[in-house]
């Protein structure tokens, strides 16, 4: 339940925090906080303009995709403390539903039959593929590390034990990072700031949506960020008690965020054809955090 | 109370009597009696089937005389639990099929024997179940290829067809030559055809050795790599409601095989499960880059069977790998997860060959570049194939995830094993089955997106229209017992429970106790599966309460600035993959036809491009060896010179020599 809250109230400062980062970095004053709070509340209050090559499939996409994103923020844990949902393998669940809605938000793409919003459609689908086995092995690694098989299990026993495992969970940081930019379609995988139609990700897959949908999408986005940061604290507190465990959740947080703010603001976006390779170089980085709890178990003889 | 024996009699009977009386009745009944007896049949046997899946294993011994002795027939629950999918698939073949068939209705007598092979093609899957005689079961398999061959060559008037007909019937020859040596040994080594032999023979030989020849006879059915050529020939060549059953369950057959020899083996598990999952994390990864790139939408639906072969074929090997490492947890969630998978793979593999067939049916193509915008004329079909494709990629709140998750358990549940070599083993096929989700996410989307979504891309001959009910119907009856799986799903656990716990294989100390735990956390899922769809049905409610009133414009799509229509500049199937294709272009062959630009060119002339994607396996691996094949028998081409004198003389020459050869003592 607090986890829920928590991840909310994360998911409204998120975006806001990375946009200031940026400006702060390109030497401007930059918008408030909560501007992009502010965007969506205004997004909701707007009427639509629909394509007329659009179905049903157009309209109920966005819906289900912010609902898949709800459905994974129940299966979210606090340390100790179990989400909403929390059972044997809920992590192949949260990973399952989040795909259910990139595929609606892929098909809502084509739906309006422009070309444009297929390209995106086709590389959000091959990129976010390629993170896939980087995310399975990891918390296939942490299974293997813990002897559990649930996030709220992993979490609380990863550091019982021994220090080296807070090694590992900052390489898993790494991972988890860069799937959020992945997932997000942020830098270095995508510009979401370029103006060319060619060379975007998930802006160009949403050009035709407008008013509560959009609203809806930009809202999934911010609470995508805030999941990915959860998971991240997660990793590190472990069995600490409440008091403390609540405000590092606000300062991981909003180092995450400082963190993509900053990425944002030194790296170029690479080249469409170099982000498959980048990407499943995370996997290896996965594998060796795999081998790393091959080490801590003394499976190696 | 009908029992087994009255039961083989009645249904024998009423097809014999349906063979017959189908050449007399009118042009539009037959198919309604086709389905009559297939119906017949699949209640019949399933009814004397269900008592089994329960544990009361039926058996009759059935007496030919001095020709094979006596052939033993036996249900047991694993044999049930297969009988009954075949019987639910065929039904729904067969009434999806007599729709479907509409409009061929001018070629009588080719009706009649489709049908007549259809009941036959149905009978001889049953009957592959339960024969448990060497002998019997290659005449009932054989039985099975040949009319399940003749089904696929039903527009035999294209020599494509012919040629994939012929093609499939080669390859199912090799299986047939693979399992005689199989039976053959085992009867040199024991002196009985009975399944029972089995025991004696793995008891006192190396079991791997029998295991791999019946592995690779029945993989050839299953369509494990490289013995998967035929089903992306023979699926997209047969009729649709023929490539629905055959994908739904003849593969699954050889599944079927593969589960029976497995539950004689005595030892040697941990080896065989490890090739297994090997063969099976490639097999599923091949299968789904394929069905990603591909666009004859029935070529890719084939390559989907392939992958999801694989991902029974990963719970297979954790089954095994559960029996060599006497861990409990993984035989259950191991094999568990297969049979599962195989009733799930039928139902939504039937359901999308099926909504395929409609669109093939309506449009005259199975290429999916030509078409486009169907959701508007045919909503029905595009929300049922919608339905298959999220239930396919294995995404909740449909059947699919749950028999992908009991799979990953299992994989999950082995992590806790110490040997080096299968946690490595096992860390990848996790990822593996993920890149597979993942890939199956992409193929789906670029073959609903290109068919159903966007504008149409050409003008067809014919306007495509919804289809027939009598096609639809079938349909919803498969997308019901989807749902079943997916929200009640420990009726089908229990029974899998069931069969597993009574499989012979099993040792004394394999609780079921895990698995049950795990069925209650299946259980609950679906009811997680149930608040996501309020959640989205909440979520809807809102979305409709505050845009009520508000403005909503219908405006053309935004195209960056530029107004003119071109559907055809829409994104295609082909350029949807071609990402993926470039990166994984050493197993993907991209072969282009084009005319280079000569140098000296100044004014354009219209020019033809194409590019097609080839089978890795079915370019490197089996057009060499045939090519070598055929080099080599080109030597004895005289020998068929289309003489019917000749084969007159060759008869009599073998009889002689038999003659010779027994009078002599020789054999």
């Amino acid at each position: 339940m607090l986890i829920f809250i928590l991840i909310l109230i994360a998911a409204i400062f998120f975006s806001g925090i990375i946009i200031r980062t940026k400006s702060i970095f390109s030497g401007r004053k930059g918008p408030g906080i909560l501007q992009p709070i502010k965007d969506v509340i205004r997004l909701f209050r707007k009427g639509s303009v629909y394509s007329q090559t659009t179905s049903f499939v157009f309209q109920i996409a966005p819906t289900v995709y912010f609902a898949s994103v709800i459905m994974a923020m129940l299966v979210v844990p606090f340390g100790q403390y179990k989400g909403f949902i929390s059972f044997n393998g809920d992590f192949i669940f949260f990973a399952y539903v989040l795909a259910l809605g990139k595929f609606f938000s892929i098909i809502s793409a084509m739906d309006t039959g422009s070309s444009f919003e297929g390209m995106g459609a086709s590389r959000e689908a091959l990129y976010s593929m390629l993170a896939e086995p980087a995310f399975f092995i990891l918390m296939g690694s942490l299974a293997l590390l813990t002897g559990h098989l649930s996030f709220q299990e992993i979490f609380a026993a990863l550091h019982i034990g021994s220090y080296i495992t807070y090694a590992l969970a900052i390489l898993a940081t790494f991972v988890i990072l860069m799937i959020a930019m992945i997932e997000n379609s942020r830098m270095p995988i995508d510009d979401p700031k370029t103006h060319l139609e060619l060379t975007m990700i998930h802006e160009v897959m949403i050009l035709d949506n407008s008013g509560f949908d959009l609203g809806l999408i930009l809202t999934t986005g911010y609470l995508k960020f805030a999941i990915y940061g959860a998971l991240i604290v997660n990793l590190f507190v472990g069995v600490i008690p409440y008091g403390y465990t609540i405000p590092m959740f606000f300062i991981i947080q909003f180092l995450v965020a400082i963190a993509i703010g900053t990425i944002e603001s030194f790296m170029a976006r690479f080249r469409m054809g170099h982000n498959a390779q980048f990407i499943f170089a995370l996997t290896s980085v996965s594998l060796l955090i795999f081998f790393g709890a091959l080490l801590i178990l003394g499976k190696f003889i | 109370m009908i029992g087994f024996d009255l039961t083989i009699n009645l249904s024998l009977t009423i097809t014999l009597c349906a063979i017959i009386a189908i050449f007399f009745i009118p042009l539009k009944l037959k198919s309604n009696l086709a389905a009559l007896t297939v119906f017949v049949n699949a209640v019949l046997y399933s009814r004397i089937s269900l008592p089994a899946l329960y544990g009361n294993v039926i058996e009759y011994s059935l007496n030919t005389g001095n020709f094979m002795g006596n052939i033993p027939l036996r249900i047991d629950g694993l044999s049930a639990w297969f009988i009954m999918i075949v019987g639910f698939t065929c039904l729904t073949g067969v009434i999806y099929g007599g729709g479907y068939l509409k409009t061929y209705n001018s070629t009588k007598s080719e009706l009649n024997l489709h049908w007549i092979l259809f009941m036959l093609f149905q009978l001889s899957m049953i009957w592959v179940c339960m024969l448990q005689h060497g002998l019997a079961f290659i005449i009932a398999w054989e039985i099975m290829s040949l009319s399940s061959m003749m089904l696929v060559i039903f527009e035999h008037n294209n020599p494509k067809t012919i040629k994939s007909g012929i093609n499939y019937l080669v390859q199912m020859h090799i299986s047939v030559i693979l399992l005689t040596i199989g039976f053959i040994w085992v009867y040199f080594q024991t002196g009985s055809f009975d399944f029972n032999a089995f025991n004696v023979f793995f008891n006192g030989n190396a079991n791997i050795w029998l295991f791999l020849i019946f592995f690779l006879g029945f993989g050839f059915k299953a369509g494990f790599i490289p013995l998967h050529t035929w089903l992306p020939h023979a699926h997209p060549a047969a009729p649709s409601h023929v490539s629905g059953v055959m994908s739904g369950v003849i593969v699954k057959i050889g599944i079927y095989g593969i589960f029976r020899i497995i539950s004689f083996l005595k030892s040697d598990f941990l080896l065989l499960g490890e090739i297994i999952i090997t063969f099976s994390v490639l097999t599923g990864l091949y299968g789904i880059l394929n069905a990603a790139v591909h666009r004859d939408f029935k070529r890719m639906l084939a390559y989907c069977t392939i992958e999801n072969i694989g991902i029974i074929g990963i719970g297979i090997g954790i089954g095994m790998m559960g029996l060599g490492n006497n861990n409990p947890m993984l035989y259950y969630l191991g094999f568990g997860g297969a049979l599962l998978h195989v009733l799930n793979h039928s139902l939504f593999k039937s359901l999308l060959f099926y909504s395929a067939g409609s669109v093939y049916q309506q449009t005259h193509t199975r290429n999916m570049e030509r078409l486009g915008g169907l959701i508007k004329s045919m909503p029905k079909t595009a929300v049922i194939f919608l339905i298959g494709a999220i239930a396919i990629g294995g995404i909740p709140p449909f059947n699919g995830f749950v028999s992908e998750f009991i799979i990953y358990s299992g994989l999950l549940e082995g992590m806790k094993s110490n040997s080096l070599n299968q946690l490595i083993l096992l860390i990848l096929s996790i990822a593996g089955l993920s890149v597979i989700g993942g890939i199956s996410i992409l193929a789906f989307t670029k073959t609903f997106g290109t068919i159903f979504l966007g504008t149409e891309r050409e003008k067809l001959a014919h306007k495509p229209e919804e289809v027939s009910v009598r096609m639809l119907f079938p349909q919803y009856v498969i997308i019901i017992v989807m749902m079943t799986v997916a929200f009640f799903p420990q009726i089908f656990m229990n029974a899998i429970g069931n069969i597993l716990q009574r499989m012979s294989i099993l040792r004394s100390g394999f609780e079921i106790a895990g698995f049950t735990n795990y069925s209650t956390i299946i259980s609950n899922i679906s009811r997680y599966s149930a608040v996501f769809i309020c959640i989205v049905a909440i979520i809807w409610g809102v979305r409709t309460f505050v845009i009520r009133g508000k403005t909503a414009e219908t405006v053309p799509t935004w195209g960056c600035a530029y107004v003119g229509s071109v559907p055809k500049a829409q994104y295609t199937g082909k350029s949807f993959s071609k990402p993926l294709g470039k990166i994984l272009g050493f197993l993907l062959i991209e072969k282009k036809k084009y005319v280079e630009i000569k140098s000296g060119e100044i004014f354009p002339i219209s020019r033809k491009y194409a590019s097609n994607y080839h089978d890795f396996f079915e370019l490197f691996f089996i057009k060499p060896i045939s090519k070598h094949l055929v080099y080599g028998t080109n030597y004895f081409k005289f020998i068929q010179n289309g003489r019917i004198q000749s084969y007159v003389i060759y008869g009599i020459v073998f009889i002689i020599a038999i003659f010779i050869i027994t009078a002599l003592n020789i054999i």
